[in-house]
């Protein structure tokens, strides 16, 4: 990916992430209603207790993004995180939203992920294979 | 709140440009300027300082205080007026200052900085946020 259309998608991402974490900060109750009732049900905490603490992670996304600091780190969470997201929300009327968000983590951290990384995947993968 | 999103969306472009032009000052690298060559002039003149601090320290702590003031204002974390007088107090000063510096790369130091520019042009943004803003 081109130096420039990387950061770019860094610091869009990042303020994404903070400003989500921030709004459920505001009304975890109301972001809680997003769960479905199955996904609810496993939840160890209360539903509002478990949505400070989405609510944190999505800072934490958003600030290792926008301090340019473990972006693979990050973004990698944040590919996680969605994928979770997905599963638990069921398809509504937002869901386009969070495969657009997933698909620019997923780039960001294609692109970022550190070379000796990769290798020790590849690594593995080889000596599973032979 | 539409007010705080673009308050806090403009701190977040803030932050990451003074990260990036610290982490260029650190590692003793030319930053990329996409518009014009003059950028290094400007970084490395005798104004890049205010008092012992640089600039893009001030700049990367000022952003960093307005994105949790916006934070704690959509949140509604007391006391708001409080938080309201501290972030008009602070564009108002970062808005001046960014004048005062825009002036000296046009008349004393004779050379134009894209990152300076970009980051004035986010103050000012703030600042009229906040003069068309009804809510602050």
């Amino acid at each position: 990916m081109k130096k420039t259309s990387f950061h770019i998608l860094r610091v869009g991402l990042a303020i994404t992430f903070l400003w989500i974490g921030v709004l459920i900060f505001k009304q975890p109750e109301a972001w809680g209603g997003y769960l479905m009732p199955w996904a609810a049900g496993l939840l160890p905490v209360p539903i509002e207790q478990a949505m400070m603490g989405t609510a944190v992670l999505d800072v934490i996304i958003g600030a290792l993004l926008l301090y340019d600091f473990f972006v693979w780190f990050a973004a990698l969470v944040g590919v996680i995180h969605l994928i979770i997201v997905l599963a638990v929300s069921g398809i509504t009327d937002i869901t386009v939203r969070d495969i657009g968000i997933l698909a620019a983590a997923i780039a960001l951290m294609a692109d970022s992920l550190p070379e000796n990384f990769i290798n020790k995947i590849r690594h593995k993968i080889f000596r599973r294979s032979s | 709140m539409t007010s705080f999103a673009l308050l806090f969306t403009l701190s977040s472009i803030g932050i990451s440009e003074t990260v990036y032009l610290i982490q260029k000052r650190i590692a003793s690298e030319k930053p990329v300027c996409p518009i014009g060559d003059n950028c290094e002039i400007v970084l490395e003149s005798k104004y890049n300082k205010i008092f012992i601090i640089p600039n893009d320290v001030l700049g990367l702590l000022t952003y960093i205080v307005i994105s949790f003031i916006a934070a704690f204002l959509v949140i509604e974390i007391e006391p708001i007026f409080l938080w309201i007088f501290i972030i008009k107090i602070l564009i108002g000063i970062a808005s001046v200052i960014s004048l005062f510096f825009t002036y000296l790369q046009w008349r004393v130091i004779r050379a134009w900085c894209f990152w300076c520019l970009m980051s004035a042009f986010t103050i000012w943004l703030m600042a009229i946020t906040i003069l068309m803003s009804g809510t602050i």
